[in-house]
């Protein structure tokens, strides 16, 4: 019977094991709009949603508001945006589009490699959502939806 | 007897028909345009929202025909709250091509 119990967990535990995975964000150091560089690991002890987004991508413009939002209303109870551009990335939209609608959190300049260190896929935009012990908690594809918010971010901010 | 039960039948039937028109008119199905969408990254963020949307039964977004095809009960909700729905998400819902029971 243990050598049961043993042997399941063992296979439980072998694919995380022999891939490496677990839930702890990768650790990424990214230059910032001014050229400095800013590590997300930097936020541990906030709630992070690292939201993946280009300037050609309409359902990332569209999004924004919402995040600028909720970074103003969520801010005392740690709650941390982090944008992260994804190529191709015209800098001077960037800064265009972040002023247009008063972005009020850290962007920060990505590359393909960065978004697929967190998701395989393709979808943009992608958030990102890492608790205040740095681990992944979801993956929210698409545009974030006000129930989403509520379900899947609001509860680690209590 | 007999003509009073032929009656009960045929009333029985006209309310069972009745009822079977009301449930089906109120499902449609719609094909919008949607301008703007370039892969399938794009299109999952319109059928995320439009699923999310009350009185959408189920969606097909295609970012090749570059059209949402939406079955919807038309008693919760419009067209019009589809195409704002669509718009909402970054991209144009520029007009339904048809709409069908």
């Amino acid at each position: 019977m243990i050598r049961a119990i043993v042997f399941a967990t063992i296979l439980i535990l072998l694919p995380a094991v022999v891939t490496g995975q677990s839930n702890e964000a990768p650790a990424v150091a990214l230059k910032d709009l001014r050229g400095r560089t800013v590590r997300v690991g930097d936020y541990r002890g906030k709630v992070v949603l690292l939201n993946f987004w280009a300037t050609w991508c309409p359902p990332c413009r569209a999004e924004m508001p919402a995040l600028v939002r909720w970074q103003q209303q969520y801010r005392r109870r740690g709650l941390q945006v982090i944008g992260v551009t994804y190529p191709p990335t015209e800098l001077r939209a960037v800064r265009q589009f972040i002023r247009s609608i008063g972005v009020n959190y850290p962007i920060l300049l990505g590359a393909e490699g960065t978004k697929a260190l967190f998701d395989p896929g393709e979808t943009l935009p992608l958030t990102v959502v890492i608790d205040r012990e740095g681990k992944i908690r979801d993956r929210i594809e698409g545009i974030i939806l006000p129930e989403e918010f509520e379900q899947k971010v609001k509860p680690l901010l209590q | 007897m007999q003509r009073k039960q032929v009656m009960a039948l045929i009333v029985f039937t006209l309310v069972l028909a009745l009822g079977t028109v009301s449930v089906s008119a109120a499902t449609k199905t719609v094909t919008i345009r949607v301008e703007g969408m370039h892969c399938g990254g794009c299109s999952s963020s319109v059928t995320k929202a439009l699923k999310a949307t009350d009185g959408v039964e189920d969606v097909q977004v295609s970012f090749e025909k570059g059209e949402a095809v939406v079955k919807y009960d038309d008693q919760k909700v419009t067209v019009a709250k589809l195409r704002e729905v669509i718009n909402g998400t970054g991209f144009k819902a520029v007009e339904e091509k048809s709409a069908r029971n």
